[in-house]
């Protein structure tokens, strides 16, 4: 079940309903009958949003959680408690390596051993990758560490854990929520006041427009057909291209986690921002502070800092670095575009940090932002391309000055691309002060605002779904 | 009555009256949908009342016409 479907609307319409039934009235403690009848609910709901992929995948999200219960129960004994932690996070790594990278290693062998007498077809043994298990998996281990240095208390219900772990606004594509943000909303739910429904209406038609209209279009009339057949692009066409994808990766899933946030605020429940305009960075370091903000934190937190981090000298900590970016890549997908994508990102990570006292000289200041945009949109070559020789191909049609059939650069392209940008570079002020606008309407205007902008984005959009980028991962 | 409620049932009464004026989109969905196994024809059986209900109140589809509109408008979507 995708967000941007009719489907989901009607299931999210019910949930609303029965969450809001289920909610404390406001002048009353939480606790009782409600509390358990809306956890249970909304694990029933998440359970059912996932198996609208395919019901078995549930069956690993309820094992994951239980493994998780189980280990963050256990990671603060005295004697047994790193046991514990060390045993359930190399369970969590273990399902994760199994079913995402098991594919890419067998493909890997099987091209090594073609053309030898051990050639043999493997894809019958190939697993299908269950939708979002990198997202859900990360915030099993998120747990298990906060539970164990003491960040959040171990849940004596397993049905806690369960509903951390699947509740569907975030389940398939993020944020990646911390068990010390999300447990203690469990118990207690924020009241949706005027404020958390103007951000909501706010995110959530912010977040249609972005994937529904700038990302899927840019897809499908540009960026698409050109890296389906770079050959015939010159380097206009290839150079549009390649900062279309750039914006459609940013407008298919900033707009995801928009949406994603705007839900969870109407059902009570605030997650951290996802993205801060990451094409405005001054510097990779930054750019990374500012794109897919939780994953690079828990990245920071869960593998970088127990790496090292900054200690010991500077060959160190440039493997760590290094480790921790193509680790990085290699989360995003199982194939060696990603891991040459994260490794890349992990040198230009050095490089940003060997040249950050440079930036204190104004000319040069003035060229940190677009050097890291051009730096950021040339690695999304290989991200895009799925292959090295597409990926090759794209970066030959950059250097063509004119192609054989090129695709045709539209009005509607340039003002997608113009409407992507401005996605990104706005103010942040200006989108406070559309909330605040929102919250002074009456909650009557507030819903018809939602739904008319709902339904233009609808009318707008392109016929058939379109899966958000970030599903595969 | 709660400003959390009128919030919720404009939004219901909202999504009534986009399917009253949307055409047969609904039945398009429900058709499209995974089969439900026991509880299909059920189901099934009760939106196509609600669809026959719906189209015998002669209303247009005025979610195809604005879709027509704006993709004519901005030269999307065809």
């Amino acid at each position: 079940m995708v967000f941007p479907t009719l489907q989901f609307i009607l299931f999210f319409a019910v949930v609303l309903a029965v969450n809001t039934a289920l909610m404390p009235p406001a002048d009353r403690a939480e606790g009782g009958w409600r509390q358990g009848g809306r956890k249970a609910f909304l694990i029933a709901a998440s359970y059912v949003f996932y198996a609208a992929w395919d019901w078995r995948f549930c069956l690993l999200m309820a094992g994951v959680s239980l493994v998780a219960w189980i280990g963050g129960g256990a990671a603060r004994h005295p004697d047994r408690g790193r046991l514990a932690r060390a045993l359930s996070i190399t369970l969590l790594l273990g399902v994760l390596a199994v079913f995402k990278y098991f594919g890419f290693f067998l493909l890997s062998l099987q091209q090594l051993l073609d053309g030898t007498a051990l050639a043999r077809d493997l894809g019958w043994m190939r697993i299908v990758l269950p939708v979002g298990i990198s997202f859900y998996t990360f915030q099993a281990i998120s747990y298990v560490m906060d539970a164990s240095r003491g960040d959040v208390p171990p849940r004596r219900n397993p049905f806690d854990v369960a509903l951390y772990i699947s509740f569907f606004p975030q389940l398939v594509a993020g944020p990646i929520v911390r068990a010390k943000d999300f447990l203690p909303q469990i118990d207690r739910p924020y009241p949706v006041d005027a404020a958390m429904r103007a951000g909501a209406v706010v995110l959530i038609l912010s977040g249609l427009f972005k994937k529904m209209v700038v990302a899927n279009y840019l897809s499908v009339l540009l960026v698409d057909p050109v890296f389906a057949f770079p050959q015939g692009q010159g380097q206009l066409e290839a150079a549009v291209a390649v900062l279309g994808y750039g914006i459609q990766i940013y407008c298919d899933f900033s707009g995801y986690s928009d949406i994603a946030i705007g839900i969870a605020l109407l059902l009570g429940y605030r997650f951290n921002r996802n993205f801060n305009q990451p094409y405005r960075a001054v510097g990779l370091s930054d750019f990374w502070r500012r794109w897919h903000i939780s994953l690079s934190s828990w990245i920071r937190d869960y593998l970088y800092i127990p790496l090292g981090g900054n200690r010991g000298g500077p060959l160190r900590r440039i493997a760590v670095v290094m480790t921790t970016m193509t680790l990085a890549g290699f989360w995003h997908g199982a194939g060696w575009p990603f891991l040459i994508w994260g490794a890349l990102h992990g040198v230009g990570l050095v490089v940003d940090r060997l040249v950050r006292s440079l930036r204190a000289v104004r000319p040069l200041r003035l060229l940190a932002m677009p050097a890291t945009l051009l730096f950021v949109l040339a690695l999304w070559i290989p991200f895009r391309a799925g292959t090295i020789e597409t990926a090759g191909a794209v970066v030959a049609a950059l250097t063509r000055a004119q192609g054989a059939a090129p695709v045709a650069l539209s009005p509607q392209i340039w003002t997608l691309i113009a409407l992507g940008l401005a996605m990104n570079w706005l103010p942040l002020a200006w989108r406070d002060r559309t909330e605040r606008g929102v919250a002074a309407i009456p909650a009557a205007g507030q819903a018809l605002l939602l739904a008319a902008g709902t339904l233009l984005c609808f009318a707008l959009a392109q016929d058939g779904t379109a899966p958000f980028i970030y599903f595969q991962f | 009555m709660s400003a959390y409620t009128v919030f919720l049932m404009t939004l219901w009464l909202s999504l009534f009256v986009i399917w009253i004026f949307s055409g047969e989109q609904f039945l398009d969905l429900m058709f499209a949908m995974p089969n439900a196994g026991p509880i299909d024809d059920v189901v099934l059986t009760g939106v196509v009342g609600l669809e026959e209900a719906r189209a015998s109140w002669g209303a247009p589809d005025l979610f195809r016409m604005l879709r027509d509109a704006l993709h004519g408008l901005t030269g999307l979507g065809g």
